[in-house]
C-alpha cells in the first residue's frame, strides 16, 4: 500500500483505476455456499425484454458473486446496484458490522472498479480527500497529488465524524464530478460513485448532516440486523475462513480474503447496463404517481419540510433501474413504493408537534402511501 | 219727561255698553286678532278646525250658546296671508262631520307692508344640536367597537365551524373509488386520476385483505401473490405502466366490478383532507 497515496486515516484497499492482472489470491477449502441473495423470480426474468438480456445476465452475475461473499443484505446489494446504474450517491445508515465495508468492497472486485476508502474522523482535512499540491524537492516544483476521491467506488465510512468542511469538500465533488487542486480542475473517474455510512446511535462527536447535504445522496438506506438463518449462515462461513501462511507466519482469514480478484464483469457492461437503464419506461401514471407522493410529504401537517424536486428525480431514476433489475423494460408502482423510504425519509423532517406526539418519518410516509394521509 | 221715556232712556243706557262690545271685524291686517262676537250659524254645534302650518287664517271658537235650533258663536282670527278669506271653511262640526250648509263668514286681512317691499332671505338649515358630548362619543365607540369586534370573533367562528364541519364529513373510499372507475370506464380518465385509480384499488385491496399494518412495499408483494388482486395487478400493469404499444386491456371489463363496489369495512374511512368539499 502506498503510504504517500492514503495518508493519516486513509486506507485504500482495492486495485487502482487500471488494476493489475489479477490472480487468484484464495480458493476455498470447501465448496462455495449456497448464494442466500434473493434472484429475479422466474416470471420476472421471463419477462424482460431479450433487448436488455446482456444487462439483466451482467447483473445476476454481479448478485452471485456478491453472494458468495457477503450473506443477506439482498435489498442493500439492490440499492448499491441502483446508485452505480443511476449515477447517484448512496448514503447508508447502520450500526457496525453489518459488513457495509466488506460489500462495497466485494462489489468493485466484482465489476473491476476501483475502490478506496476513507475513515473520517475530527481532523480530516478536505486536502485529504481531494488531494493537494506538494512541493518537489528534487525538481523544486510543485506537483499534484490527488486524493482518493480519485476513485469509481469510494465508500465514505461515519461521514458524519468529520467537520463541516470536509462533508462540504467531499459533497461539492459528489454533485459536480470534479475537484480543483490549486488552479486546476480534475474530472473524477467514470464511473463515480460515493456509498457513505453513518451510525444512527453513537451522536457525541459527530456534525449531523443538513437536510441540504442529505439531499444530495439520491439514496439512503437503513440497514438491518440479518435474520437468525442468515446471521448462522455468517458464523457458519467465518468460522471456515481458517489461517493463511505468509513467510514463517500466519494470518487469520478475514471475510476480505474471500473476495479473490476475478471480477464477473467490467466497466463496459456497466455502462451498457447504465444505458439500459436510460431506455427503461416510465408512464405518464407513474410519474402522477410521484409527483403526488411527493407533493403530500410537502403537505402533510405533521411535516415541516417536504421532499425536494430532487426526490421525485430520484425516485424517478431509481425506479427505472430497479425495474432492469428485476427483468422489466418499465416501472412499476412496486418501484415507486420499494424505494420511497430511501428516496424520501432522508429528504423530509417532523414537526415537533409530530415529534412529542412520538409519531416518526416512517409512520407519516406509509400514511402517505397507503392513501390515507391528507391529499 | 214722562215715565215711559225715562224708561226708555234707562234701558238704552243700560243697553249701550253691551251693544258696544259686540265686535263685528270683519277686516284686519296681517297678523292682528279680530273678533266677530255673536254671530248665529245654522245646524249642530260646530268648532275650529286644527290648524295647519298651511292655513292662512287662525280661528278660535271663544264662546258657544244655544241659539235655538241653532248655535251662537263668538270668534276670534288673525291672518297670515292678505286677501279676502271665508271663516266658515276653518270650521268643523263637534262631532267630527264636514261643516256644510254654512253661510260664508267673509273677512278681509290687509297687508300693513307696502307693494314691493323686500322680504328677508330664507334662514339657512341649522344642523340639529349633537346629542351628548365627547364622553357619550367615546361610550358609543366603545360599545360599537366591542359589537364589532364579538360579531368578527362569533360570526367567524361560526363560520369556521361550519366550514370544518363540511370538510370533516369523510368521504369513503368506495366515494372515491367509484367516479373514477366510471370516468376510467367511459374512456374519461386522463393520466392523473388514472394513477389515483389505481392508488385507490390498491388501498382498497389492501383494506379488503388487512394488510393496512404492512408497508406499502410489503402489502403490494403480498397483493401481488393473492390470486384476484394478483390479477388485478397485472391488468393494471398492462393498462397503466406498459409501453404503449403493448398494451390491450379491456378496461371496462376490468373495472367493472369496481363500479358498485362498497367499501370494505363497515366504517368509513377517513383519508383527512380527502373531502367533499375538496
Amino acid at each position: 500500500m502506498d503510504r504517500r497515496a492514503c495518508p493519516g486515516n486513509l486506507i485504500r484497499l482495492a486495485h487502482p483505476l487500471r488494476p493489475a492482472p489479477h490472480g487468484p489470491t484464495y480458493t476455498p477449502a470447501r465448496p462455495q455456499p449456497r448464494p442466500l441473495l434473493r434472484m429475479a423470480t422466474r416470471t420476472e426474468s421471463s419477462a424482460g425484454p431479450s433487448r436488455f438480456a446482456a444487462t439483466h445476465d451482467f447483473v445476476q452475475r454481479v448478485r452471485e458473486k456478491v453472494g458468495q461473499v457477503v450473506v443477506g443484505q439482498d435489498i442493500v446489494v439492490e440499492r448499491i446496484l441502483i446508485a452505480l446504474l443511476t449515477g447517484g450517491h448512496l448514503l447508508l445508515q447502520g450500526v457496525p458490522g453489518l459488513a457495509k465495508t466488506l460489500l462495497v468492497a466485494a462489489l468493485s472486485k466484482t465489476i473491476d472498479l476501483a475502490f478506496a476508502r476513507i475513515q473520517f474522523t475530527i481532523d480530516l482535512l478536505p486536502s485529504d480527500i481531494v488531494g493537494s499540491e506538494i512541493l518537489d524537492q528534487r525538481s523544486h516544483e510543485f506537483r499534484t497529488h490527488k486524493g482518493p476521491i480519485f476513485t469509481n467506488l469510494l465508500l465514505a465510512d461515519e461521514i458524519n465524524r468529520a467537520a463541516p468542511k470536509v462533508q462540504s469538500a467531499l459533497l461539492e465533488a459528489m454533485q459536480e464530478r470534479k475537484v480543483t487542486i490549486g488552479n486546476q480542475t480534475y474530472p473524477l473517474p467514470a464511473p463515480f460513485l460515493v456509498i457513505a455510512t453513518q451510525n444512527p446511535i453513537e451522536q457525541s462527536g459527530t456534525f449531523e448532516l443538513p437536510e441540504a447535504q442529505l439531499d444530495r445522496f439520491m439514496l439512503l438506506h437503513r440497514l438491518e440486523y440479518l435474520a437468525p438463518e442468515e446471521e448462522k449462515e455468517v458464523l457458519r462461513r467465518n468460522a471456515a475462513l481458517g489461517v493463511r501462511r505468509e513467510g514463517k507466519g500466519a494470518i487469520v482469514r478475514t471475510e476480505f480474503d474471500v473476495l479473490g480478484d476475478r471480477p464477473v464483469g467490467g466497466p463496459e457492461e456497466l455502462a451498457q447496463a447504465m444505458e439500459d437503464v436510460q431506455g427503461v419506461y416510465v408512464s405518464e401514471a407513474f410519474l402522477e404517481h410521484v409527483v403526488e407522493i411527493v407533493g403530500r410529504t410537502r403537505r402533510h401537517p405533521h411535516l415541516e419540510l417536504g421532499a425536494s424536486p430532487r426526490a421525485g428525480i430520484a425516485l424517478v431514476k431509481a425506479s427505472r433501474a430497479r425495474a432492469l433489475l428485476h427483468g422489466r423494460d418499465y416501472v412499476l408502482p412496486d418501484d415507486l413504493y420499494a424505494l420511497a423510504e430511501d428516496a424520501i425519509l432522508h429528504r423530509i423532517r417532523l414537526t415537533y408537534e409530530a415529534m412529542a406526539e412520538g409519531r416518526n418519518g416512517t409512520q407519516v410516509l406509509q400514511e402517505i402511501l397507503s392513501e390515507t394521509a391528507p391529499s | 219727561m214722562n215715565a215711559a221715556a225715562r224708561a226708555g232712556l234707562l234701558a238704552l243706557a243700560l243697553a249701550a255698553p253691551g251693544l258696544a262690545q259686540r265686535l263685528d271685524q270683519r277686516e284686519a291686517t296681517v297678523g292682528m286678532r279680530a273678533r266677530i262676537d255673536q254671530l248665529v250659524l245654522p245646524g249642530p254645534e260646530l268648532t275650529a278646525k286644527p290648524v295647519t302650518r298651511e292655513a292662512p287664517i287662525v280661528l278660535r271658537v271663544l264662546a258657544t250658546w244655544p241659539h235655538g235650533s241653532e248655535f251662537r258663536y263668538d270668534l276670534e282670527y288673525y291672518g297670515l296671508d292678505p286677501g279676502r278669506h271665508d271663516l266658515a271653511r276653518y270650521l268643523v262640526r263637534k262631532d267630527g262631520t264636514a261643516a256644510t250648509g254654512l253661510p260664508e263668514i267673509a273677512v278681509e286681512i290687509r297687508p300693513v307692508l307696502p307693494p314691493g317691499q323686500v322680504e328677508p332671505e330664507e334662514l339657512d338649515a341649522v344642523a340639529p344640536p349633537r346629542v351628548g358630548g365627547y364622553r357619550t362619543l367615546q361610550i358609543l365607540a366603545g360599545v360599537v367597537w366591542v359589537l364589532g369586534l364579538l360579531a368578527l370573533l362569533l360570526v367567524g367562528r361560526r363560520r369556521r365551524a361550519a366550514a370544518a364541519a363540511l370538510a370533516a364529513r369523510p368521504l369513503t373510499l368506495a366515494d372515491r373509488l367509484r367516479p373514477l372507475v366510471e370516468a376510467a370506464a367511459a374512456g374519461r380518465a386522463d393520466a392523473g386520476p388514472q394513477a389515483e385509480l389505481e392508488r385507490l384499488l390498491l388501498a382498497y385491496w389492501r383494506r379488503r385483505l388487512e394488510l393496512q399494518e404492512l408497508s406499502a412495499a410489503k402489502a403490494i408483494a403480498q397483493l401481488r401473490a393473492h390470486a384476484e388482486a394478483g390479477a388485478l395487478l397485472r391488468r393494471l400493469e398492462e393498462w397503466l405502466h406498459r409501453p404503449p404499444e403493448g398494451r390491450a386491456v379491456d378496461v371496462a371489463a376490468l373495472l367493472a366490478p369496481y363500479r358498485a363496489v362498497a367499501d370494505p369495512e363497515p366504517a368509513p374511512t377517513t383519508p383527512a383532507g380527502a373531502t367533499r368539499s375538496a
